[in-house]
């Protein structure tokens, strides 16, 4: 089992590496420099600002090279665009933010499609089912920034039928401000989790260690608890890593709709300024996270199955 | 007085009738199934594929989903012992009504006092749940134990089914047993609770040969030391013989004949149960048979016949056959009336006009009766 994790950590670092290479080239071939354009600025000073932040030495080796050790130190520098701040400290102050949203968007999409999938699989064919795998394809198809609008658009018709400030449409602050955006964001996820569990609960439902159960009897509601639900649940657990990772970069979008200050937004606008460091560190930075995300699914995918675990 | 009345049943089973709805139409896939098992005794249903044997006992469970399934009829009564002799009464004296009996009312027989394993141990047993786990489960929900007293329980529960070290394998999970061991835990599981009755689903039909063997023996060995009465379904003659009582054969949804298992071999009354005989190979080089497979295939269920299932393959097949199917015509011998269930047949060459058959046991007896 340490075995195991240590390897897969291994794994992860050199993912990173990857990304950060990737990114760094892919940065540096888009034209433009960060010191560019803003206010007319003499040779002089523009050779200054160019010394201080190393950009005079050539891109490769030197830049790179210097890159990966601070990165390795953990340190990404002083952001080109937001004045004496580190980048270690915007993604600090940021990444609570979508970390909160984000949680609350697993959450949501987790527990609403393992709720949904098992309730539409015990009334396979009837009225419930038929009107929630239709919105389920709604789910799917529709783009969360549509999902967005629309939402606000209900928001703000609910607080003006009411008369009263039921839910704010955006910003930042209390839980009633995450509770839209992380509905808004979970969406997708939930509607493709709910599909995937229907499917994994009528295959459970039919096997021959349910019967045992019942033959047993073991009473219903343990049955669906014990035999059913545990065994259904794994396929689900199996794609919750890719499903946080698409719903980290989907939080990128929600949070430019709903002006939350999170590490989403902050991206967005350090790649249209090419703030370097600021590129080169959320990058990075998301790039660990879900990697880490996706091994610690895996870990709890083999606790959950014990077959994984032991081979 | 019904020769039935004879004996002391740990079930019987009377007038079963089962239907499935299908996109096909309705199969009526078992018709008017009576049989009764002998307390202490092994009962064995044979008969080939679809015949309704695996339909009759899930039924008896409550385990047939429904819908598309339907119990339309008949009944079966679960007596306890020292209730008396079966016919003493309906429902009440010690038995208990299974068909139409309410989940939870079932839940309180099924694990508890009727047990039942099924054909494949590699599926049959939760993939995610310790194997101790899984038999603590059954002792939990009918004996309330604590999972300490349930563990405790389940060690010496998969000592007498055979398996060694049993502490450290109630702590593992099925993928880590062979079929043979898991058959072994089914069997653990179904009489954790000392059932009267244990229902064995083609035990031994998803297993290689020699850990059939074994299987079968173990089963033998615990009915002796339970006392329990034991329902055999198998489509194999071979362990027919070795480990039934009483047999039951059954064609088309329906028991064509019934009778202890010498009667059945050696003075089978229906032309089905000798074509089976036929069919079966046989390992003594003495008696080196051609192979006989019966031609043909069965009726369709969704229309089934009026007359005999077997109308349509039977070499002795006669006129009203076809139109017709008789009662069970009793071929008991008196000489052998101690020994197993009443022997009978439901053929119309019973009947005392039918012409003499060459190797079909026509009982002077039966040909008293009309």
């Amino acid at each position: 089992m340490w075995r195991y994790t240590l390897r897969r950590l291994i794994q992860g670092v050199i993912t990173v590496w990857f990304i950060a290479t990737a990114t760094f080239a892919a940065m540096h071939m888009v034209p433009g420099d960060p010191l560019g354009s803003e206010r007319a600025t003499t040779e002089s000073i523009r050779q200054n600002l160019e010394a201080r932040y190393g950009l005079d030495k050539p891109v490769f080796p030197d830049q790179y090279l210097i890159f990966l050790g601070s990165m390795a130190r953990g340190d990404f520098g002083i952001s080109f665009t937001q004045q004496n701040r580190s980048v270690n400290d915007i993604i600090r102050e940021a990444f609570p933010v979508s970390a909160q949203l984000g949680l609350l968007a697993v959450l949501f999409a987790a527990l609403g499609g393992v709720l949904l999938g098992a309730l539409t699989a015990i009334n396979r064919n009837r009225l419930p089912d038929v009107i929630i795998m239709f919105l389920v394809i709604l789910g799917i198809s529709i783009p969360s920034f549509v999902f967005a609008a629309l939402g606000q658009l209900a928001v703000v018709r609910l607080n003006d039928w009411s008369g009263q400030s039921l839910l704010p449409v955006a910003g930042w602050g209390t839980f009633q401000h995450m509770l839209l955006p992380a509905l808004v964001l979970g969406l997708g996820t939930m509607a493709f989790l709910t599909r995937l569990m229907r499917s994994s609960m009528l295959e459970v439902v039919n096997t021959d260690y349910v019967r045992t159960a019942r033959a047993k009897g073991v009473p219903p509601l343990r049955v669906f608890w014990r035999h059913q639900l545990r065994n259904a649940v794994l396929p689900v657990i199996t794609v919750l890593g890719p499903a946080i990772a698409a719903i980290t970069t989907g939080g990128f979008v929600v949070e430019l709709v709903f002006a939350i200050p999170g590490l989403g937004r902050t991206f967005v606008e350090a790649v249209q300024q090419l703030d370097y460091t600021l590129i080169m560190g959320t990058t990075v930075f998301y790039g660990a996270f879900l990697v880490l995300m996706v091994i610690l699914v895996d870990l709890i995918y083999g606790w959950v199955d014990p077959r994984v675990r032991l081979s | 007085m019904p020769v039935k009345e004879q004996h002391d049943y740990a079930l019987t089973v009377d007038n079963l009738e089962v239907e499935f709805d299908t996109y096909g139409g309705t199969v009526h896939a078992v018709r008017d199934v009576s049989f009764g098992l002998r307390r202490g005794k092994t009962l064995a249903i044979v008969g080939e594929s679809g015949c309704g044997k695996s339909v009759t006992v899930q039924a008896l469970m409550g385990l047939i989903p429904m819908p598309p399934g339907r119990i339309t009829g008949g009944s079966a009564r679960l007596r306890s012992a020292g209730s008396g002799p079966a016919g003493s009464g309906p429902a009440g004296s010690g038995a208990t009504e299974l068909i139409g009996l309410r989940e939870r009312e079932l839940n309180r027989i099924r694990g508890n006092r009727i047990g039942m394993i099924f054909q494949d141990p590699m599926t049959s047993l939760n993939p995610t749940m310790r194997i101790g786990d899984q038999i603590v489960e059954t002792l939990r929900v009918h004996r309330g134990m604590s999972i300490r007293e349930g563990f405790k329980e389940a060690e010496r529960l998969l000592d007498r089914v055979r398996i060694s070290e049993a502490r450290e394998r109630a702590r593992q999970y099925p993928f880590e047993f062979s079929g043979g061991m898991l058959q072994r835990v089914m069997i653990a599981v179904a009489l954790a609770c000392s059932p009267e009755v244990l229902i064995a689903d083609e035990p031994t039909t998803a297993l290689d040969v020699t850990i059939q063997a074994q299987i079968l023996d173990l089963m033998q060995a615990l009915q002796r030391e339970e006392g329990m009465s034991i329902i055999l379904i198998t489509h194999d003659l071979g362990v027919v013989a070795r480990m039934a009582d009483d047999v039951a054969v059954m064609y088309a949804g329906q028991i064509v004949e019934s009778g202890s298992v010498e009667a059945i071999f050696h003075r089978g009354g229906h032309p089905y149960t000798l074509g089976l005989r036929r069919a079966t190979p046989s390992n003594d080089p003495e008696n080196r048979q051609q192979l006989e497979p019966i031609e043909g295939s069965p009726p369709d269920l969704f229309h089934p016949p009026v007359g005999c299932g077997y109308f349509a393959r039977c070499p002795h097949a006669m006129q009203i056959c076809e139109g017709s199917m008789p009662d069970p015509f009793d071929l008991h011998q008196p000489s052998a009336a101690a020994e197993g269930i009443r022997h009978s047949a439901r053929c119309w060459l019973q009947h005392a006009q039918a012409p003499r058959t060459a190797g079909l046991n026509q009982n002077d007896a039966g040909r008293e009766e009309p």
